[in-house]
């Protein structure tokens, strides 16, 4: 390692351990602001039963956001979530056919096929220079292939070893939510306190830099992809186990909601340092977002639209430069007024800029 | 570890069956039968396509089979072609257009895209293919975009959980309706149907979205919903369902919350019965009564297509009954049924038996 590199990486690491990122921030005021709104306007959905009943959803939102965070740090996006998701669902409920002593050979299955669809995806994007977008659909649609072919297209119900694994509470808190915390504190402490996390980061920040120091780019990139999908492959064991009849294409919705927590959480869809803590705390908003807007009990459409509202809220607090806004405004404001001559040369600064 | 690599191989070697498979999207049915044949088949010869929207769930699995099962009873039909849109729309039109210009001479089809298949099924019926779209209404008239659509009285399905409701609640209480996407025709038909009957009964109030819960028939939205439904409500006293086995995994983990499980009128499934047996002891409300899921829709369908192709007798109706299924109170028609030895998602109302209907996965 060089010296440069060692000071580098040493920055690095003062810099992001043990302070709140402005998307913690961010997203840990959001929540609060949500929590109270809720219990505002929608009592129930911070009721003992309801928020039970989030929780679990939240934790594989959690966890799946996780999985994207890593590649969404390195510039890429992982679409192969639907597929990836499903296809856990599938296996885990498919092969073991309700039968608890077969499960495990199912699980075992499961985090192989998740590796290989990792290996793949990374070839493609990292080696063979496909756009992220293109190679993960593809991948996903294949990923269909394989789950009709398992399943036509119907997986059996949940093993009860499964359910209880997922869903049982202990404490009284869904299991599936310290499997989160777990998986978050496992990345965290991956991406910000080990050599290999932080050249992972670095890579991530500007990949050519990285390169010129050293460090084996595409290796990391592609291994952005194979730990994306085992994280994808947890979610979907859990949600197997949490859905005690799912269907076999369990993970198309979650496609979105993956993306939009990661960018929520702060983590910028051009690449750069990731904050996983935080994509784990937006998945906690979304969810609750979701909750309590059913709780609103408001038709369909309104139901969608509040959601697509507050995520456009989200998205537009780390992309617009609210500082330059501040500036444009105050330079409306004192060009209005008489005896400034300032505020036009300030407007086009902040364009300019921005 | 060898059955594990085994199992690895098996599933290897399924993804390149699968590729096969997707790349025709095309089987053909088994069309030998002994048997003498039924009135609504005629002498003409043809060959005959099934396509649907969507074939991915067990459903669906089982519907297509009663299609295939039926047209085998015809020896007229020499050939059932069968192609599943997956969920595309542009692959189901294209499906249908495949089949016209092969030369098929009836068609059926489960639009489940509704109006935007319509100019296919059109085009379908103008070059003089027997066109019968079923089950989902996708807009247009019998005889002028298509030859006759086979609908279902999903009305009669609300009428028979109201009375049902009435009997077994005399003192009313309050309704939770889940249903499927936003606008379903069926769901709303269910609900026109119910609530009609209720009319009268202003002792039974409707709780929750109106005219349903929108669950897209969602295992997991389900639970999502029922969770703030129960949240909301402390008092449920009723829950409808038309996708009652969709639901079994919401009741589980609200009932591990200490949440006792209401009255529940659905429609059937294994998965749902085997629910049933083993939590009515713990939750004395639990009363539960089912109309049929109706997979055997599609023989309808498959009748009255092959009659007016092959020349045969056609069915008398153009409306495939709900009929009730199973009452856990009365045992009329059924008592709750559950075959622990076959899996969750068979149907055990339907003609094809439970027997048949797991092998059908396991292909």
């Amino acid at each position: 390692m060089t010296a440069t590199e060692t000071v580098a990486l040493r920055e690095m690491k003062s810099s992001s351990r043990l302070q709140l990122s402005r998307g913690m921030k961010t997203i840990l005021g959001a929540f609060v602001l949500l929590v109270i709104v809720s219990a505002l306007v929608a009592p129930s959905s911070v009721s003992k039963g309801a928020v039970l009943g989030m929780l679990p959803f939240a934790a594989v939102m959690a966890i799946i956001g996780l999985g994207q965070t890593l590649v969404v740090q390195q510039g890429g996006i992982d679409l192969s979530v639907a597929g990836s998701v499903s296809i856990a669902v599938v296996y885990v409920t498919r092969l073991p056919e309700q039968d608890n002593h077969r499960l495990w050979k199912a699980v075992v299955v499961a985090f192989a096929s998740a590796i290989i669809v990792g290996i793949i995806n990374g070839i493609l994007i990292s080696r063979i220079g496909i756009n992220a977008i293109v190679a993960t659909l593809g991948v996903s649609s294949l990923e269909y292939a394989v789950i009709m072919a398992i399943s036509q297209g119907s997986p059996r119900r949940t093993t009860s070893l499964l359910n209880r694994i997922a869903a049982n509470l202990t404490l009284g808190i869904p299991n599936a939510v310290y499997y989160a915390i777990i998986a978050t504190i496992v990345v965290s402490v991956f991406l910000k306190m080990s050599v290999a996390g932080r050249r992972f980061e670095a890579i991530g920040a500007n990949p050519r830099a990285g390169g010129a120091a050293g460090l084996k780019v595409k290796r990391h990139q592609m291994s952005a992809y194979i730990l994306a999908q085992l994280l994808y492959c947890f979610a979907g064991v859990l949600l197997g186990g949490i859905l005690t009849q799912p269907t076999a294409y369990q993970g198309d919705s979650l496609v979105l909601p993956s993306v939009a927590v990661v960018v929520l959480g702060g983590t910028s869809l051009l690449g750069g340092r990731g904050f996983p803590a935080a994509t784990a705390m937006a998945a906690l908003f979304l969810q609750q977002l979701n909750q309590m807007v059913l709780a609103l009990n408001v038709p369909f459409g309104v139901r969608t639209l509040v959601t697509a509202i507050a995520l456009l809220g989200g998205i537009a607090l780390y992309t617009i430069k609210w500082s330059l806004v501040r500036e444009r405004i105050a330079s409306i404001v004192s060009s209005n007024s008489p005896g400034t001559s300032s505020g036009k040369s300030k407007k086009s600064n902040g364009l300019a800029s921005a | 570890m060898t059955r594990t690599k085994s199992r690895v191989l098996k599933v290897a070697s399924s993804v390149g069956v699968a590729g096969l498979l997707l790349a025709s999207a095309i089987t053909s049915a088994a069309t030998s039968h002994a048997a003498a044949a039924p009135s609504w088949c005629g002498p003409k010869k043809i060959t005959a396509a099934l396509t649907d929207g969507f074939g991915g769930n067990s459903w669906r699995l089982v519907t297509t089979a009663a299609a295939q099962d039926e047209a085998s009873k015809c020896p007229s039909v020499t050939k059932l072609y069968y192609a599943d849109g997956q969920g595309n729309t542009s692959k189901a039109i294209s499906d249908i257009k495949g089949f016209v210009a092969k030369g098929v001479k009836a068609l059926v089809v489960f639009p489940d895209a509704g109006k935007a298949v319509l100019p296919a099924l059109r085009s379908a019926y103008k070059a003089g293919v027997v066109t019968v779209p079923y089950r989902v209404f996708p807009g247009g008239t019998d005889g002028v975009d298509y030859t006759a659509f086979i609908g279902s009285n999903f009305k009669q399905a609300g009428i028979l959980w109201a009375n049902w409701a009435l009997k077994n609640l005399p003192a009313g209480g309050n309704v939770l309706f889940l249903s499927g996407p936003a606008g379903n025709s069926q769901g709303i038909d269910e609900a026109a149907g119910f609530w009609g009957v209720m009319k009268s009964h202003p002792e039974f109030k409707a709780i929750g979205a109106q005219p349903f819960e929108v669950t897209n028939w969602d295992p997991a939205l389900s639970q999502q919903v029922l969770t703030a439904a129960i949240a909301a409500n402390p008092k449920i006293d009723l829950i409808l369902s038309d996708f009652g086995p969709s639901l079994v995994g919401a009741l589980t983990a609200a009932a591990k919350t200490g949440w006792k499980i209401p009255a529940f009128a659905a429609s059937d499934g294994n998965v749902l019965g085997c629910f049933w047996q083993d939590n009515h002891a713990a939750n004395p409300d639990f009363k539960m009564f089912t109309v049929s899921t109706q997979n055997d829709h599609a023989r309808l369908a498959i009748d009255y297509a092959v009659a007016k192709a092959t020349g045969g007798k056609l069915p008398t109706t153009t409306s495939y009954p709900s009929y009730a299924f199973e009452d856990s109170v009365s045992g009329k028609p059924s008592p709750v049924q559950c075959r622990k030895d076959l899996p969750g998602d068979v149907y055990l109302s339907a003609q094809m038996s439970g027997d048949l209907q797991a092998k059908l996965g396991k292909k």
